[in-house]
């Protein structure tokens, strides 16, 4: 039995993690939910964050900030590998796993994606063991978990496997490199050279459960309430994929309703082509290939600042050069693009919806509820369609939840959650769920596809 | 797949210590640096937009032209609305809505020998969470007139 229990979100940008003691659900209090202060070490920036991120360099290997500093230093010739969340998600992971690293990525041709995975994974435990130190309330033994989007393809286990086994190799390394890895400086690359290979060999799959994105969503949304639905919709517009699901939950048994899965390719990442398309067709000066291809840089950079004002305000300016664009939502609308995305979200939401109510007048419930988590939370235009009133025209009716739940603004926490919350989400609502709720309790229990018979695959 | 194995946690067994005397192993007092530690993290996002507000400040007062005038204040207000959601600050109110006065909740614009009935916002207000920092500065609504001669 653990006295706590951790949960790590893997964010295409930055990974995240949250504490909470055992037994959190049943007792709940929002004063003992406890973020980890995993980016403590870099003293930049918000410390809840770990940027998702590995630099080669000409003989250091590069984390987190670091990383993105030294990329961004090198004006482009150069990348970081992020997204490491896209990568763990494919269905062929061990090939993925298998393949080298590309030249962009990696020049000296000697690491593999494995690898660099297990370097940032062990640079994502050291994090984890250094704020779980700076955190004088956490003692005692801890249960881990982590949370990641329904895997595509139908072999969860054995994708489930490969990343317990991935985490294990990644606690050996940091245990033979120990906080070096939190170095502002990096690891130098002999030094990963030599310590790797047997740090991979010794390794065993470390102890974690696995919960879904969607899973922890209902359980940070759910928790507290009296009155919250049996039904619940998730709609996550992260970077790569918009996903929605639903979950039902019957006594203290949650489960997933398979029929109501979707993924739309068109996320995040898709908003910021479409923000960046209209603007350099609004720049007209920008004639030549050199021109347009800066100006991209330039507006990519500054995205998630663009597209959270353009989200918040209805419009956005951003200052380039002795340039200014100016746009709105409305310019966003317009575009062909963006508008067949969204009918095709429209059209799967509502397939869901109609899979959902039908589920929940079968159990005779008169409601169900719907939430947005994830970057794409505060669109409006996700926020209009979990409001949308055609979804309310009869019985049960949806019911739409705010991305950031009441007990966020706890007083105990003097407004300071709250703004951060969507961003934490996710692990602390992973870190909530009770053990019901997992996908897979541990390294070697079986995922919920053997253990319930859903269906645990996507697409 | 390896075959099945113990738990490869390596944390120090639970201490044979006093069991906790509230429901859970986490003590309240703790709250207070997790409530500080949000708030610096907030601020060092908050800190980057105010930085873009205060080169804009700069370019707004040394603006030549209205063009120029327009886009730092379009830039200014967008910095500083940044900066305020990044501390979970939001406007309270909306303008020229007219509404029962509450003293409470309206600061009124002007000295009034009798409290109105209604008062029409004139300036938003800002709140944080549950925390009114700034009252909506309201305007009295003078009651209509009642028509006469029926």
């Amino acid at each position: 039995m653990s006295d706590w229990t951790l949960c790590i979100d893997f964010g295409t940008a930055f990974s995240k993690a949250a504490i909470v003691p055992t037994g959190a659900w049943s007792r709940f209090d929002p004063v003992r939910v406890r973020p980890l202060r995993l980016g403590a070490h870099d003293g930049r920036g918000n410390a809840f964050l770990l940027d998702s991120a590995v630099f080669i360099d000409a003989d250091r290997v590069l984390f987190g900030r670091s990383a993105i500093a030294r990329a961004d230093a090198l004006g482009g010739k150069r990348v970081a590998l992020k997204s490491f969340k896209t990568l763990l998600s494919v269905s062929d992971l061990d090939r993925a796993l298998n393949t080298n690293a590309p030249l962009s990525v990696d020049p000296h041709r000697i690491f593999q994606m494995r690898d660099l995975i297990v370097l940032y994974l062990a640079y994502l435990l050291a994090a984890i063991e250094k704020a779980r130190s700076l955190d004088t309330a956490i003692a005692g033994r801890i249960a881990r978990r982590y949370a990641a989007p329904a895997w595509r393809g139908g072999d969860s286990a054995g994708l489930h496997g490969t990343v317990v086994r991935l985490f294990g190799e990644a606690e050996q390394l940091r245990a033979r490199i120990g906080e070096a890895l939190l170095s502002d400086a990096g690891l130098d690359i002999n030094a990963v050279t030599r310590e790797l290979p047997p740090a991979m060999e010794r390794a065993q799959p470390l102890d974690m459960g696995l919960i879904y994105e969607a899973t922890a969503a209902a359980a940070y949304t759910s928790i507290g309430l009296d009155d919250n639905a049996s039904h619940l919709l998730v709609v996550d517009m992260g970077a790569g994929t918009t996903d929605i699901a639903a979950l039902a939950r019957i006594g203290n048994r949650m489960f997933e309703l398979p029929e109501a899965r979707a993924t739309l390719k068109q996320a995040g990442d898709f908003i910021d082509r479409v923000i960046a398309n209209r603007a350099i067709d609004a720049a007209k000066w920008a004639k030549s290939t050199e021109q347009k291809a800066d100006l991209w840089a330039y507006l990519m950079r500054g995205m998630r600042e663009t597209k959270e004002s353009l989200f918040a305000e209805g419009h956005a300016s951003v200052r380039y050069r002795d340039k200014m664009f100016t746009m709105s939502a409305r310019d966003i609308e317009k575009d062909k693009d963006f508008q067949a995305f969204a009918k095709e979200l429209k059209e799967a939401y509502e397939h869901c919806v109609g899979v959902v109510r039908d589920d929940a007048a079968a159990r005779g419930r008169t409601a169900v509820e719907a939430v947005a988590v994830g970057g794409g939370a505060s669109a409006p235009f996700i926020q209009a369609l979990i409001a949308s009133k055609n979804t309310r025209g009869s019985r049960p009716h949806v019911v739409p939840r705010p991305a950031t739940p009441k007990w966020a603004h706890a007083p105990e926490f003097r407004g300071n959650l709250a703004p951060v919350f969507p961003q934490l989400a996710i692990a602390i609502g992973g870190a909530l769920a009770p053990d019901g709720m997992l996908a897979t309790k541990g390294t070697f229990s079986p995922v919920a596809a053997v253990r319930n018979g859903n269906r645990a695959t996507r697409d | 797949m390896p075959a099945k194995k113990k738990s490869t946690t390596r944390r120090p067994p639970k201490k044979a210590a006093k069991a906790p005397r509230s429901r859970s192993a986490a003590p309240k007092s703790a709250a207070p640096s997790l409530a500080d530690a949000l708030a610096e993290a907030a601020w060092a996002e908050a800190d980057q937009a105010l930085a873009e507000a205060l080169i804009e400040c700069d370019a707004l007062l040394g603006a030549q032209s209205k063009k120029q005038r327009d886009a730092a204040v379009s830039l200014l207000a967008q910095a500083l609305s940044r900066a305020a959601r990044k501390r979970g600050l939001s406007r309270v109110g909306e303008l020229g809505l007219a509404e029962k006065y509450d003293p409470q909740r309206h600061e009124l614009a002007v000295a009034v020998a009798k409290m109105p009935r209604k008062v029409r916002i004139a300036a938003r207000g800002v709140a944080r969470g549950a925390d009114i920092l700034l009252r909506p500065r309201a305007a009295p609504v003078a009651p209509k007139a009642r028509k006469s001669g029926r």
